[in-house]
């Protein structure tokens, strides 16, 4: 099992850092302070710390801090990086507004 | 729902080649793009490039932006504008935004260059407007013509922070440092030179303490750290600066790939997360390709022919040509990309400490700490010779794929030989005539030519010269040594402009002749 | 306009579009039709394009490409504008955003 499922491993308790007041998401204002808190909650995956705190899910959709709260998480379960799956990618991408996205263009016939 | 042979996203270098390709091959191709302009960074990019003649070394980024537009024009290649590809689905299917509505394409195949974005450090302050991203930096300059700042300090030292230092300082900027956290400059050596030798110090295994201001940044304190990246008592050094410029790598956008459901994996010798792909960027879902930095990062000379090849493999994937064209097509093509994949620099060696070049020559200490050569170190390189008369010398000290000087000499002086990433050796017994091609040529400006005995008892230093104002002949200034600093008084001699330099003006100074191999650097002060 | 380029050793010149007239917090600016806000704002010095919502911290550039959405702005009464890929347009009204609206927190 990917040590990152193993629920059950202790990964101590949460110690305050010097600097869990450094904001991480930009867009949302998260602090990584919050963020490694999360871990501590039960927040193991970047899909978890993305619904549980909304960092990433702002205006930039998570373009600037993704890599950060991956290495932040990583770190506090003492693992690497690279063993976080990416939180989800799904439509839209970029922001748009409700009023676009719902604006589908009519269909028209194919080949044209 | 539209269908096309082909829908690529992103028109960036390896989108717009692998465009160009397909068309050729006879495929309708659209190309998505969410900027206003087409091109992705290649216009920001007013540096020559490296490599040979087939990579277009020596060519501004800007102009190969500009012959790869009207390549793709000729070919028949439809670009679209404003259109931001907000989902990929795995039946190939492309979800775009227009204006203000949605639209929905099926592509027969698909190519993904989506190329990558910046990654980011964080330290107090680091949200204030005036900590900007290099990229930004870019933009601002090089596109609208606006400076970024007055004064800067970039954090970052590979050839995006290198590359962009000299561009801010192209434009009037003043760069305070270059500082960067590893131990050793991460970009060519060569770009590194070429800032040092005006000034910018360079602060190695050094990071941002904090960035100072209120409603935006006045100042930057940085400061030393150990190997374990702590910072160390006492090392403390401020600058007073209105930006902080922020070069520390890029991430693949590969974002709609993962969507796609295309298999992933974390590289970080390609740069974060990244579709596991062969060679010519099939990925594992059949028919969805992808090109350029979304594959793993790179230079945007290889994201040129990795587009190339996507066009190709897909045009194969849809039956446009036979697998006996798509074996040629894509040999000669391999050995281009495998050309610019060599080298200290290649891929492969990314996070390796090389110590030595491929002569077996020591690699400078002085340049991987401070940005330049020191003047003990640069008699080892085989570019830097000797004699009476006028003559080059290129200060060319590590292995990278790189070879116009051996063609802009026509006297045959400069000799790099069959393999691209050899040290350029001058030629015993070849007669310079002054022409200074080779300096023009040079991207990494690293070619002067020296004539250490002129009768006075001086020396004339040509060197290459792409500021403004421009000094005219008889301007008289000091000489700068490799370290930026005022090694003698020095005199403008003559200014060459030639449309063959591209924009590179050559400028020959007279300073005292124990100074011919020191001086290279002209400032007015 | 002293921060604009005038003169680029490789670039030239650059060719500009026609000087408009805009408005930032109600003041009158001067900038280029159909380049970005964000580089008229830049060109006459603006820092500042918004205060963030939950701790009111100042926000400026920072991608100049709109991907971090940092630059937005409260444009011709819409919010969350990406200023640094919107054209300026003769008579636009440009205001600093303060959380999500063009109102100082005070007054909100």
């Amino acid at each position: 099992m990917n040590s990152v499922n193993d629920r059950s491993r202790d990964i101590g308790p949460f110690v305050p850092g010097p600097d869990d007041d450094m904001l991480i998401c930009r867009c949302e204002e998260i602090t990584k302070g919050e963020i490694r808190k999360a871990v501590h909650d039960g927040m193991w995956t970047l899909t978890e710390i993305r619904r549980y705190l909304r960092t990433g899910m702002g205006l930039c959709q998570g373009q600037t801090c993704s890599r950060l709260v991956k290495g932040i998480v990583a770190k506090e379960l003492g693992i690497s990086p690279s063993e976080l799956e990416p939180a989800a990618s799904r439509v839209p991408m970029r922001p748009i507004e409700m009023e676009v996205f719902a604006n589908e263009a009519p269909d028209e016939k194919e080949g044209e | 729902m539209k269908r096309y042979d082909l829908v690529i996203v992103g028109a960036g270098p390896s989108g717009l080649s692998a465009a160009i390709e397909a068309a050729k091959k006879g495929m309708k191709v659209v190309v998505f793009d969410e900027n206003e302009k087409p091109g992705g960074q290649l216009f920001k990019q007013i540096h020559k490039f490296f490599g040979s003649k087939e990579h277009r070394a020596k060519i501004r980024g800007f102009v190969i932006g500009q012959q790869l537009l009207e390549e793709a024009g000729e070919a028949g290649v439809e670009v679209v504008l404003n259109a931001t590809v907000i989902g990929l689905y795995q039946d190939k299917e492309v979800v775009v935004r227009k204006g203000d509505r949605v639209e929905h394409y099926k592509g027969n195949a698909v190519i993904i260059a989506t190329g990558a974005a910046e990654n980011m450090v964080t330290f107090p302050g680091w949200t204030l407007p005036g900590v900007i991203g290099a990229g930004a930096a870019q933009t601002m300059m090089n596109i609208h013509g606006v400076l970024p700042g007055k004064r800067v300090l970039m954090l970052g030292s590979g050839n995006v922070g290198l590359v962009v230092s000299f561009q801010l300082e192209q434009c009037g900027c003043e760069v305070a440092a270059i500082v960067d956290a590893a131990p050793r400059v991460g970009g060519y050596g060569v770009h590194a030179a070429k800032v040092a030798r005006t000034g910018v110090p360079f602060y190695l295994s050094h990071t941002v303490v904090e960035a100072e201001g209120e409603d935006h940044v006045t100042g930057v304190t940085i400061a030393e750290i150990d190997s374990n990246f702590q910072f160390i008592p006492g090392t403390e050094k401020h600058f007073d600066v209105d930006t902080i410029c922020v070069a520390v790598g890029l991430s693949p956008m590969s974002q709609l790939l993962k969507m796609a459901g295309c298999k992933m994996e974390d590289d970080p010798k390609r740069g974060g997360q990244v579709p596991i792909c062969d060679p010519y960027g099939r990925t594992s879902l059949p028919g969805v390709f992808a090109a350029g930095d979304v594959a793993g990062i790179e230079e945007a000379s290889s994201a040129m022919i990795e587009g190339r090849m996507a066009g190709i493999v897909a045009a194969e994937y849809l039956g446009y040509i036979d697998e006996e064209e798509l074996k040629s097509e894509l040999a000669s093509l391999d050995e281009a990309l495998n050309g610019l994949r060599q080298g200290m620099f290649a891929p492969q060696n990314r996070g390796k400490a090389i110590e030595k070049t491929e002569e077996g020559i020591d690699i400078s200490e002085s340049l991987l700490k401070n940005g330049y050569v020191a003047d003990d170190e640069i008699e080892k390189y085989p570019g830097v010779t000797h004699k009476t008369g006028i003559h080059p010398v290129i200060e060319c000290t590590q292995n990278i794929p790189c070879n116009p000087c051996q063609d802009a000499c026509k006297k045959g002086c400069i000799s790099i030989g069959s393999k691209i990433t050899s040290l350029p050796i001058v030629v015993d017994d070849s007669e310079c005539i002054n022409c200074g091609m080779c300096v023009a040529s040079c991207s990494g400006q690293a070619i002067f030519l020296v004539d250490e005995s002129c009768q006075d008892g001086t020396a004339t230093v040509t060197l290459p010269y792409e500021f403004l104002p421009l000094p005219e002949a008889g301007t008289k200034g000091k000489g700068l040594g490799r370290d930026g600093k005022v090694v003698c008084d020095a005199e403008v001699v003559s200014v060459k402009s030639m449309k063959a330099f591209d924009k590179t003006n050559l400028l020959t100074i007279r300073v005292p002749r124990e100074y011919a191999m020191k001086a290279r650097f002209f400032k007015v002060v | 306009m002293s921060e604009r380029i005038k003169e680029h050793p490789i670039l030239g010149v650059q060719e500009k579009g026609k000087s408009v007239k805009f408005t930032f917090d109600g003041k009158e600016l001067e900038g280029y039709e159909g380049e970005p806000i964000a580089a008229a704002l830049k060109a006459n010095g603006v820092m500042v394009h918004r205060y963030t919502r939950k701790e009111h911290k100042p926000r400026g550039i920072f991608c100049a490409i709109g991907r971090c959405t940092d630059c937005v702005m409260v444009v011709n009464g819409v919010p969350n504008v990406r200023t640094c890929i919107t054209p300026l347009v003769e008579g636009m009204e440009v205001c600093t955003q303060y959380g999500v609206s063009a109102k100082p927190f005070e007054e909100q």
